[in-house]
């Protein structure tokens, strides 16, 4: 809190500074979010072929027909929401679970190549995703068996490396001398987890849920590979089928996407308290 | 299945001196490293012997390094490697900058607008590629209707050809990439941010420091390990762009846009040649291992890895 | 004791990661359960259908092909089923943009669909790979003597037929009718006898309508944005004595005199102010919408179909409930062909594409192949056919089309209806004698060298002669002094 000086006693300034700060995060906020804003005004236009060019910055009238538009398009429309739900789901929860154990280990537990496995972990953040996507169809599908099922969606993304790195960057910071206190008085390394490294990493988790989710969300190319049916299609495949050879039906479109966005909105309003407990994080460490 | 093989290695050496915690530590990383074993490793080692052959799916052969040679005597390959570097210098250090900037400025607010700055700034990474990138394609619009061309035209600039000609399609992808990728950062600056002991601000006080002088000696080296983890993501990242080139140019016009990503994707799902895409994956993963490497060795001096 | 629950630890770890997966796995297994229900044989896996003499799955991949098409699969599925009681025919949807990178991706993994709707230019591709099923001796003389002979030339390569074709189609250009009459062309003489280029630059010119400097209205307006430049180059150098990218002699064609002269004419076009100087970013999204909206009077790529599409928007228009094109107006589209080069010989831009037959890693058993091409036989010819190709506004390629085709009625512009016919007469052959190998590099120069170098070419930044350099030189590296034309 203390970066800027408080200036006590001196409200005009305060309140000058502030305003200042606020108006210039206004405009980078509106150049940030317009191509949302734009999306949602489009998402409620009329359910047809958009005019390529015909852009109006303000919605010349407010229908929810592309909305229904879009659900009725597929009797599948809702299944491709819950699907995304069920894989995102899954694979955030395992996430938080295995990365937060990992990055523990990694980073506050000395053991017989730690830092060599670290680095190999490490490797896999630098390898592009466009080497392994063969071989790795070619397990899910030739070795194990299980395209076009929940099990091929979640498995590849239990765990993440990025997950692991952010954990241990984390609790790096924890300091060592509270996970020592509690070794003295008998806690084992599990229980160590537990009671004090959850407690303390509720922020690196929440952020760490988030980020999984929405990725999880968002991703498009593994499930359109691996599904073949429209009812295990996830969101964002579906979403794609909006897209014609010749035709784009724009608002039903952008009706679809800001569904598909709707629950990460809802996830992250719902969970920014655990953000800001990265204060509360902090006031331990003093 | 190299890592597999290697934790069962060290476990059997490691069980005579099990007093440690080294138990535990393998226990909570076993999960981790099956599946990075099974769905990361072994996907590299097979991409691996695959670009030492030429791929066919009934029976590749082997050609030795030739799709390597090949790689390297390829033009365009050296072409997508510029184009990488460039959008990566361009993207990369102005997207910290602006999180780092924005960050700062969103500390001293009151915590209701804290939240609600952050959640701005944070919804163009939460909305899916592929219905924003549809977004982008009307707002680069080559006619006079176009969005950006309609701004342009209150400055009295004529319509621009934005993503149609190769003077201008990599700075509209970099554009892009300045005012939709920093949700993440922000935040993650934040976090750290608020993580800064209060008593380094009072002491610094005590000694009459500006805020500048603050900035410069409290907040950025306490800021350092963040910095780094992001740059080196950020750098990691833009190496393996795709997506947005894909979507937004196919990688053109004349090659402008082709990154080594969608390079790399081309060979392997176009022209299915995956034995040269294997190979040039595991060049761009030597690489970005190098840049990493640096940036760590001049950065991360005094943070432990 | 330690040690006990060290163990214990990572069994639980383990047990976490199994019930998870375990977890997820009954839910879909559930899913898979209730779907199986409704949909009938699902549970009997692709790879093992060969097995069983009786029972067998075909899969095939399909996009929409037309409007329709996705949304008949479930009566395509039983038609079938019932045709064949011991098959089942299971059909996976995918958009267009989407079809090639999953056929890819199956095809490398080597567990492609039995069934893939792709265009005839891919066949080489998968030939090459070796995951095509040869089907020549499977299928049957009916089979083969249903289809029209010059499109079913597309479906081979070499010796072997690898699939039956669902139509073929001229890719030509489409004008405004009210446009063209008050620019004064004779449009159904150009239908009947063509135009060449020269007159074609006249025509266009005269289309423009300018307010000041803002141009209201162009001449003429064709998708290049992306990989459609390869469309616009490739109809025009058609008709400039290039049908295929190898000559007979199996020389490369595009190093060839005339094809400098089609690039000097794609840059002429849009230095008349013809053509939007922004051409190299019109998609074919926008160019279509410019046509409807009146915002040119000829457009291309042009599709049978197109008239289709303009006649469904003239009734949502005449209906006026919104349902229209934003801003567009009435639009009579007319069938046009594209200009001559040069002299040359008018050459249509054919594309055949249809159900092309995959094979897996293992040898297909007979009946399994069999059974293939009776799926494939039975998507390509009658009702389905006929269905499909009614509603593309392309012509029939089967007598079973045809015949299926007989009782349902099409509202077409018989002008438009005798230019295709016309079109079709001089249509470009198929060229199953070009060697894949050939065919290969001829495809990825195609993709790294004369697509960017024509995107380029349109934005204005490279001259006409220093493509043709570049193309020329990548030619000789490819093919050598010896395997190009010189003229």
């Amino acid at each position: 809190m203390a970066l800027y000086s408080t200036h006590t006693g001196n409200k005009p300034i305060k309140y000058i500074r502030n305003t200042t700060i606020i108006i210039v995060l206004l405009l980078f906020a509106l150049a940030t979010l317009f191509p949302i804003y734009f999306m949602i005004i489009s998402s409620f236009g009329d359910p047809v072929e958009a005019g390529a060019l015909s852009y109006s910055l303000w919605p010349s009238k407010i229908s929810l027909d592309s909305y229904k538009f879009f659900f009725d398009y597929s009797e599948h429309s809702y299944r491709w929401l819950l699907n995304s739900l069920i894989v995102a789901g899954c694979v955030t929860i395992s996430n938080v679970v295995f990365a937060t154990l990992a990055g523990y280990a990694f980073s506050k537990i000395r053991f017989k190549g730690r830092t060599v496995l670290f680095f190999v972990l490490l490797c896999a953040m630098m390898i592009p995703y466009q080497v392994t996507q063969v071989p790795l169809y070619i397990l899910i599908v030739n070795v194990f068996q299980i395209e076009n099922t929940y099990r091929a969606l979640i498995m590849p993304g239990l765990v993440t490396v990025y997950n692991i790195f952010l954990a241990k960057q984390f609790m790096t910071s924890i300091p060592t001398e509270i996970l020592e206190c509690a070794k003295v008085e008998g806690c084992n390394q599990l229980q160590i987890f537990i009671r004090v490294i959850v407690p303390l990493s509720k922020t690196v988790m929440a952020v760490m849920a988030i980020l999984t989710f929405m990725e999880s969300w968002n991703t498009f190319f593994w499930p359109f590979l691996v599904t073949n049916t429209m009812d295990m299609q996830t969101i964002q495949v579906g979403l794609k089928n909006f897209r014609f050879a010749n035709t784009t039906y724009f608002a039903p479109m952008m009706a679809g996407a800001t569904i598909s966005a709707l629950p990460m909105f809802i996830l992250f309003f719902s969970l920014q308290k655990y953000f800001l407990e990265g204060v509360t994080v902090g006031a331990v460490k003093g | 299945m190299a890592q597999l093989a290697k934790t069962q290695i060290v476990k059997p050496a490691k069980r005579r001196r099990w007093k440690g915690d080294g138990g535990w530590a393998y226990a909570f990383i076993a999960v981790a490293l099956i599946v990075y074993a099974m769905f990361t490793a072994y996907p590299v080692v097979s991409a691996f012997i695959i670009s030492f052959q030429e791929y066919r799916p009934l029976g590749s052969v082997f050609i030795g390094f030739d799709n390597y040679v090949n790689t390297f005597q390829d033009s365009l390959f050296w072409k997508s490697i510029k184009n990488t570097i460039v959008y990566t210098v361009l993207t990369v250090p102005v997207s910290l900058f602006l999180s780092f900037a924005v960050a700062i400025l969103i500390i001293p607010l009151k915590k209701g607008l804290q939240t609600t700055f952050k959640a701005v700034y944070y919804l163009p990474a939460v909305a899916s590629g592929v219905a924003l990138s549809v977004v982008w394609l009307w707002i680069f619009d080559p006619m006079t209707s176009g969005v950006l061309n309609q701004l342009l035209a209150v400055f009295g600039i004529s319509n621009q050809n934005w993503l149609g000609s190769s003077a201008s399609a990599m700075f509209s992808l970099v554009l892009m990439a300045w005012l939709s990728s920093h949700g993440t950062s922000i935040i993650i600056y934040l976090a750290a941010l608020l993580g800064i002991d209060g008593s380094y601000y009072e002491a610094a006080e005590l000694d009459g420091a500006s805020f500048l002088q603050k900035l410069w000696y409290i907040v950025i080296p306490c800021l350092k390990p963040t910095t780094l983890f992001l740059l080196v993501t950020g750098v990691i990242g833009s190496f393996q762009v795709f997506q947005n080139a894909y979507l937004m140019t196919g990688g053109g016009p004349d090659n402008a846009t082709t990154m080594v990503g969608l390079l790399i994707f081309n060979n392997a799902f176009k022209y299915f040649e995956f034995g040269e895409a294997a190979a040039q994956s595991l060049i761009l993963t030597v690489i970005i291992a190098g840049i990493s490497l640096i940036q760590f060795k001049f950065l991360g001096n005094d943070v432990e890895y | 004791m330690k040690r006990k629950m060290q163990v214990l630890a990572f069994v639980l770890a383990l047990f976490m990661l199994l019930t998870a997966l375990s977890a997820c796995g009954s839910k879909s297994g559930n899913s898979e359960n209730s779907n199986g229900g409704n949909t009938g044989n699902d549970a009997s896996p692709t790879a093992d259908a060969g097995k069983s003499e009786a029972k067998d799955t075909i899969t095939a991949l399909l996009p929409p092909v037309s409007g329709h098409y996705q949304s008949n699969f479930k009566q395509m599925e039983s038609d079938f089923n019932a045709l064949y009681p011991n098959l089942t025919l299971k059909i996976e949807p995918a958009s267009w943009e989407d079809m090639t990178q999953k056929l890819d991706t199956q095809v490398n993994a080597g567990s492609p669909p039995d069934i893939a709707f792709i265009g005839s230019d891919g066949i080489s591709k998968y030939v090459q790979q070796g995951m095509l099923m040869d089907i020549k001796d499977t299928a049957t003389t009916e089979m083969v003597s249903d289809f029209d002979p010059a499109p079913l030339e597309y479906m081979k390569n070499g010796e072997g037929l690898f699939g039956f074709p669902a139509y073929m189609e001229v890719h030509a250009i489409g004008g405004n009718k009210e446009y063209l009459e008050a620019a004064g062309i004779d449009w159904k003489n150009v239908q009947k006898n063509g135009w060449t280029f020269e007159e074609f630059r006249e025509a266009i010119k005269k289309g423009v309508v300018k307010e000041g400097d803002v141009t209201k209205r162009y001449g003429f307006v064709f998708a290049t944005s992306g990989v459609t430049a390869k469309d616009y180059l490739n109809i025009l150098i058609k008709n400039a004595g290039m049908p295929a990218s190898f000559n007979k002699d199996l020389k490369y064609a595009y190093t060839s005199k005339n094809y400098l002269e089609v690039l000097k004419a794609v840059r002429l076009m849009i230095d008349d102010g013809s053509m939007p100087k922004e051409l190299s970013s019109v998609d074919a999204g926008k160019r279509w919408n410019m046509f409807l909206t009146g915002q040119t009077m000829i457009t291309g790529k042009g599709l049978a179909t197109f008239e289709n599409n303009a006649n469904q928007n003239n009734e949502k228009l005449k209906a006026n409930d919104g349902s229209a094109v934003q801003g567009s107006i009435p639009v009579e589209y007319i069938v046009l062909p594209v200009p001559t080069f040069l002299g040359e010989e008018p050459v249509s831009s054919t594309v055949v594409d249809g159900y092309v037959t995959f094979r897996g890693k293992k040898e297909p058993t007979a009946e399994h192949k069999a059974n293939v091409v009776k799926a494939a036989y039975f998507l390509a010819s009658g009702k389905v056919a006929a269905t499909t190709n009614n509603d593309l506004f392309a012509a029939h390629i089967s007598k079973s089309g045809r015949e299926a085709a007989e009782s349902m009625t099409v509202n077409r512009n018989p002008d438009n209806v005798a230019a295709v016919e016309t079109l079709l007469s001089h249509a470009n052959p198929a060229r199953p004698d070009i060697p894949v190998e050939l065919g290969a590099k001829a495809i990825k120069m195609e993709d790294e060298v004369i697509i960017p170098k024509l995107q380029a070419l349109l934005a204005n930044e490279i001259s006409p002669e220093e493509m043709y350099e570049a193309v020329k030189a990548a030619a000789i590296k490819n093919f050598g002094e010896d395997g190009i034309v010189n003229d």
